[in-house]
This record gives C-alpha cells, structure tokens and sequence, in this order.
C-alpha cells in the first residue's frame, strides 16, 4: 500500500519540516547561519498633510555589507507605504503578503484602503508569531481620516506617533527628532499634545538629517536616503533622495585582462535557437 | 549600558483606578520601553472599550492591545445583540476570561473601570494570573509598589469628582518621581452618568517631589547660545 | 497539509555520521565550502562557482557542480549545505516544470527568483542551510541576477552577486575588477580572475572553476584550471 508520494505545490503558512534536523544539528555544535539583516535606521513623520518616510539603504549580514544600495521603504497600497527593520526576508514578506491581503480587500469593498487596517492586519500577523517574525516597522499612511503614522514591533504592538524612528540607528535619528520637533503652540487631539507640525519642506529636510544622523552614527546603517512623501492622492517616492557615500575608490580605466589570460580547461559552446516565429498560425481575429 | 532594543515592548508602568461619589476615575503615565530605552514617551494607556467602560493597561504592550483589540470587539457584538450598552462588569469578566485562559502566554495586568445605570461607577482589577477583583479603588504596574501605603491612607469614601482627580494625578505623579520605568505626563479618565472626560497634564505640569529637579524642554535651552545648524 | 520527511532522511543520517567523527563543527555554511559569483555585462551574464565539494577540511570531489540550469536562458548556484542544494534544486526544477506545464513557456528570471525566495521563505523556521545565486536573461534579453539568504530575503544587484563561504574575499575582488557594459569576452576572464583571486584565500573552496557566459545566441561553459591544495 504505497501512498503516492508527489509533493505538490504549498497553499500557504510556513512548513516546519527542517526543524527537527535543524535542532539536532544545533545540539550537535553545527551553527545555523546569520540571515540578512537590514541593520537599520527608519524614521517617519507627520507633516501638516501628509507624512513622510525615510530609510536609509545599508542591508548587513553579519558584519559584512550585503547590499549597498536596498530599498527598505515597501508599498502596501497606492496611499501607505512601510519602512522595514529587522530581518530582511520577514519585512519583505510580512509587508508583501499584507499589501496582497489589503488588495484584496479593496476589491471587495471598493474604497481605499485605510492605514488602521493595515495597521492591523499587521499586528495580528505579527503577534500571532510572538516576535519570531523578527519584522520592526514605520507604517505611514494617507487615507480619508487624514495622515497617520504608526511604529509596530515585532511582538505585536504597536504605537500612534507624530514622529517615530525604528531599527539599530533609531537612537540616533530619534536624537534629531528630539532636539529639532520643538514644542509649539498647535494643540493636535490625535496625539493629544502639543506638537508644530511642520510644512513638507521642512518635513522632508528633517526626516533626510534624521537618516544622515543614523548613517554616520550607526554601524549598521549606511549608503542612502531614501525618502517617500505620501499627500492626499499623491505619493513622491524619491529613491536616493540623497547620496552623502559616493563611490571614489575606483580608477577611471578599471582593470582589464587580456583575453585569454585565465587557464581553460575545456569549453563547450551552445549555440541557443531563436525563438522561431510561429507561422501558418491562424492570428486571432476579433 | 545594555539597551536591548530587542526585548519585547513592556510598559514598565503605573495605572491606577479610583471609584468616587458618582463615577470613576481612571489614570495612568505615558512611557512604553524596550528594555532601558524609552520607546515612546507620550503613549496612552488607558484605552476605550465601549463609550462607558476604559482600560488601563500594563505589562506586554502586545499582549495588552491584543486583548483590548478582542474585548472591544466583543463588547461591540454583545451591545448590538443587547440593544442598550454593557455594564462594566461584563467588561471586566471578557478581560478575566482571555486573561485566565491564556495566562500560559500572556504578561498582562489591567484595571477596567467604567460606569453602568444598574451599579454605577466600578473598578474592577484583574492582575496577572487572571483573577478578577471588584475594588473601591485598585493600582497596578511597577510604579504601584510605591504607593500602597499612600493610596490605603488618602482614599476615602464619598469623594467628590474633584478630589478623585487630584488624587490620581497626585498618586502617578509620586510614582513618576520613584520609579523609572514611569515617567512622561499623567492622563486620566473620569466616568460618570453625564459621560466620559479625558485629561492631560504635561510633565512639567506635575509636582516637585522630594529632592526633584524641575524639566527642562531640551537640553538645547541650558545651552548659552542656541546651536545653529 | 502533508508531511514530506523522506527527502531529508538521507541527509540527517550522512550529516550525524560526519558529525560524530568531526564534532568541533562551526558553521554550517562551511561544511561543504562554496565560492559562487554573478556578473552582468553587455546583453549577457556569467555565472561562476568553484568545483570542490568538501567534509570540512577534507577535499571529497573536486568536479562538483554547484550551478544548476533552469532553462537555456536561467541559471541558479546554490552555495551552502550540497545535501539541501540538490534537495533544493529538485524542488525547483519541479515547480518550473509545472509552470511549464500549465504556462507553455519559460519562467522569466524574476518570476524565477520570488519563486526561489517563497520556496525559501516557507521554511523560515526551519530552513535549508542554502544561499542561492540566480542568473538569467529575460523576454527582451536583459541580463538579471540576483542573491539570497537562507530564508529567501531577495538581494537584487545591477552588477554583481556572491555567495558561499568564499563571499567575503569574491566581494572585495568583484568590488575592484568589475566594470559595467563588458562584452562576453572580457566578462569571462573578469569574472573568471575574480572567482581564482577568491578562491585562493577560501580554504574551503577551490580546485578551479567553472563558468557559464550566456549572451541571447549561445552559451558557453568553460571548466578553469586553479590551485589543487
């Protein structure tokens, strides 16, 4: 009575299959290695009628640079973006299967979505994992209540901030925040406190010297700034909005080598065929 | 100095609970940390589970917003199938039940305080292993083990409003100074039959205590000149 | 869901009897030892790996293949434990096959990749010890490379890409030979230097190499000769 033993495709959820072996190489001294990891710095901040984002572009694993020049602000929905820390393939998938989930849902009901409910779907995805899903992220949004910004941890929780910053760097761009957001006159019911909130100019300068303090401040960040400025009906989404690591190490000429130079062994050429044009094919006619 | 930015969000804390002649009144400080690192200086703890019913949270941020997340839900659905709002102690018995039956996996302790046409003002406590307690005024938190001896001392029955508040915000204002995981501004919320009131007193509003320093707003003002950047 | 144990049964007995025979193992990473590197040049891409397969710090074949062909156009190199390369690869080549199936044509390498990295990303909790390096050329013939971690966090490059435990000398070596817009040529010996420079300085890889350059016309895979110590 042999079962048939195709493995067919998943239809969802993580699979613990390796777990069990994992465990016993670990109980036998074997390490399981390092992931990637965006050692970060993310900040967000309201503006007067919107918000914006910054992330710096810096991806490490260990203490090796991966990637100098990664993109860690993540769509969700044409109105809400996500800043991710942590580690890089969690922030990825966590905001790519919620994006899917809130598209989904726009279908369904027909309105945009709104940044609470990514809020939530987060949330509960990430509580339900009990910070094994090591995803910190600044989520930030503009929807029909107007702008929000809001920092979830990888426990679950979750906070409702004018400013928020989040990963490795985030002390020393929350000491930017800090010393430059001063006390105004404007009382704001949302976060019931008193707050200036700032023009978009003067938003974006700031969210920009806040990744620039956790670039040069933090090991664990570097490279760029990226920076996205989500309005009402309008999202700027400026990629490298500043570059202070330019490359100046390289010769102008480079290296070359002379062909030829490396040992061959043998070499085997293919020769790919052309896709061919499919003829005597009836065209589809209307 | 070890900040462990990855321990989970807690709010080392101090909420307190206070029944008075005619409603209640709730309070609680505003700092959440990930272990020595003050992730969020201006959080409210006191929560909205029905317009009548509030919670004061403390312990795992997450797990205490889950909570409140999933009472207030039910809450919603039991006053829709009631047709008239929810007493209190119906609050207090969702929080005690999700409390009990996953206590394995919860770091939560509460104070649901609220009003009801039937009983009135009421505080209910329901610590960490999910017991639930009806008290005539009740603290929870890290910051509470500062002010039993106060609390057992300035309570009386039959307070007016007035000097319930006065005593709240005294009460967290102690607890701010002595404990540091507390700290922030004070917010309390009053119930009664006219309604819900929500107060805010900055941190440089609150008392000196003992040998305390008066708050300065940014260390950018001791400075002789401001710095320009 | 079902459960599918039989394809690692193989590797957990193989694995624990190396184990007790050398038990200060480090890293798993570095059991079998690994150099693999993508470059993209002008209308083209190469792939390159080393050919050594070891038991730690002894040599057990020296024309192993480390890249695997998708289709005439993809190719993948999968660095780490060679046990959950080939298991990694079987899986892989099944799921294209179904997409050709039902498709009737090929996977475009970045369909090819999210596929890698959501075959990955499944056992985040228990993953195989594999890092893969993707190489292709799309429907209009532009080159596509790209890297992973373990858990399939997706590294796109315009350049170049490293894997294995050779990484860490391929990356200064690729951060200093590369330039863009080479031709198949001069691409081939870059990368080709690059790949002996690295290797050279990596116990744990080694005994020469073999490259693919794939332009939109024709593939060719040389087999290099390097150091045999």
């Amino acid at each position: 009575m042999s079962k048939a033993t195709v493995e067919l495709p998943p239809k969802g959820g993580f699979n613990f299959d390796l777990c069990r072996r994992n465990d016993m190489l670990t109980k036998n001294g074997v390490h399981a290695p390092s992931f990637l990891k965006t050692g970060t710095t993310i900040v967000g901040l309201v503006f007067q009628d919107g918000v914006v984002l910054g992330a710096d572009t810096r991806a490490t694993e260990g203490p090796i640079v991966a990637d100098k020049n990664c993109e860690k602000i993540h769509y969700m929905a044409p109105n809400i973006y996500c800043c991710g820390a942590g580690t890089a393939a969690d922030t990825e998938n966590v905001t790519d299967m919620i994006s899917s989930q809130l598209l989904l849902h726009r279908y369904a009901t027909g309105r945009e979505s709104r940044v609470v409910t990514a809020l939530t779907l987060l949330k509960t995805h990430l509580f339900g994992y009990q910070g094994h899903v090591s995803a910190a992220l600044v989520l930030g949004g503009v929807d029909i209540t107007g702008p929000h910004l809001h920092t979830i941890y990888p426990h679950g929780s979750t906070d409702t901030l004018p400013f928020a910053t989040m990963g490795s760097g985030s002390l020393a761009a929350m000491a930017i925040f800090e010393s430059k957001y001063r006390e105004g006159l404007t009382f704001n019911l949302v976060y019931c406190a008193f707050v200036e909130i700032p023009q978009r100019d003067e938003g974006v300068k700031l969210v920009t010297e806040a990744i620039c303090s956790g670039i040069f401040n933090d090991l664990g960040s570097g490279s760029n700034v990226d920076v996205c400025v989500i309005t009402k009906g309008k999202v700027e989404y400026l990629r490298n909005h500043q570059k202070p690591n330019p490359r100046t190490y390289i010769s102008s000429k480079g290296f070359s080598f002379l062909k030829g130079q490396t040992e061959v062994l043998s070499t085997k050429v293919t020769l790919l065929e052309k896709p061919q044009q499919e003829e005597g094919v009836d065209k589809m006619e209307e | 100095m070890d900040l462990n930015l990855d321990a989970p969000h807690s709010m080392g804390t101090t909420i307190i609970g206070v029944t008075y002649d005619g409603g209640v009144v709730l309070g609680a400080d505003s700092r959440t940390s990930t272990g020595m690192y003050v992730a969020n200086r201006a959080s409210d703890k006191i929560t909205q589970l029905t317009d009548n019913v509030y919670l004061c949270r403390s312990g795992s941020a997450a797990d205490t917003q889950i909570i409140s997340d999933y009472v207030r839900y039910f809450l919603d659905q039991h006053t829709i199938q009631l047709g008239q709002p929810a007493t209190v102690k119906v609050a207090a018995n969702l929080i005690r039940l999700l409390s009990y039956q996953n206590k394995n996996m919860l770091q939560a302790g509460m104070i649901v305080g609220g009003w009801d046409k039937y009983v009135g003002g009421q505080i209910y406590s329901v610590p960490l292993g999910g017991t639930i307690l009806q008290q005539p005024f009740s603290i929870g938190g890290s910051g509470s083990s500062y002010l039993y001896g106060f609390m057992d001392q300035s309570w009386k029955e039959g307070m007016s409003k007035d000097e319930a508040e006065k005593l709240v915000v005294k009460a967290v204002s102690l607890a701010i100074a002595r404990d540091g995981a507390s700290g922030g501004v004070v917010r309390t919320v009053t119930i009664n039959s006219e309604g819900v009131e929500r107060k805010f007193y900055p941190g440089d509003s609150l008392p000196l205590w003992h040998e305390e320093l008066a708050s300065v707003n940014s260390l950018l003002d001791l400075l002789p000149e401001p710095m320009s950047t | 869901m079902s459960i599918t144990f039989s394809n690692n049964i193989e590797a957990l007995i193989f694995i624990s009897l190396f184990l007790t025979i050398v038990p200060w193992a480090e890293k798993i990473f570095e059991y079998n030892g690994s150099a693999i590197v993508a470059m993209v040049g002008k209308n083209c891409f190469a792939i390159a790996s080393d050919r050594r397969l070891g038991v730690q710090l002894q040599t057990v074949a020296t024309d192993f293949q480390r890249i695997y062909k998708i289709h005439d156009k993809l190719y993948i190199g999968l660095a780490g434990l060679a046990t959950d390369a080939q298991t990694l690869h079987q899986r892989l080549v099944f799921r294209h096959n179904l997409y050709q199936l039902r498709e009737e044509r090929n996977m475009k390498p970045e369909t090819f990749a999210s596929l890698v990295s959501a075959v990955l990303y499944e056992k985040r909790f228990g993953p195989y010890f594999c890092q893969p390096v993707i190489a292709g050329l799309g429907e209009k013939d532009e080159p596509f490379i790209c890297t992973m971690d373990s858990i399939g966090a997706k590294e796109l490059a315009k350049d170049f890409v490293v894997g294995g435990t050779a990484s860490e000398s391929l990356y200064g070596a690729c951060e200093s030979m590369y330039k863009p817009n080479m031709e198949p040529e001069e691409l081939f010996e870059t990368i080709s230097q690059a790949l002996l420079a690295s290797v050279d300085r990596d116990c744990l890889s080694g005994w020469g190499g073999h490259v693919i350059v794939v332009t939109p016309t024709e593939v060719t895979e040389r087999k290099l000769k390097g150091r045999m110590d």
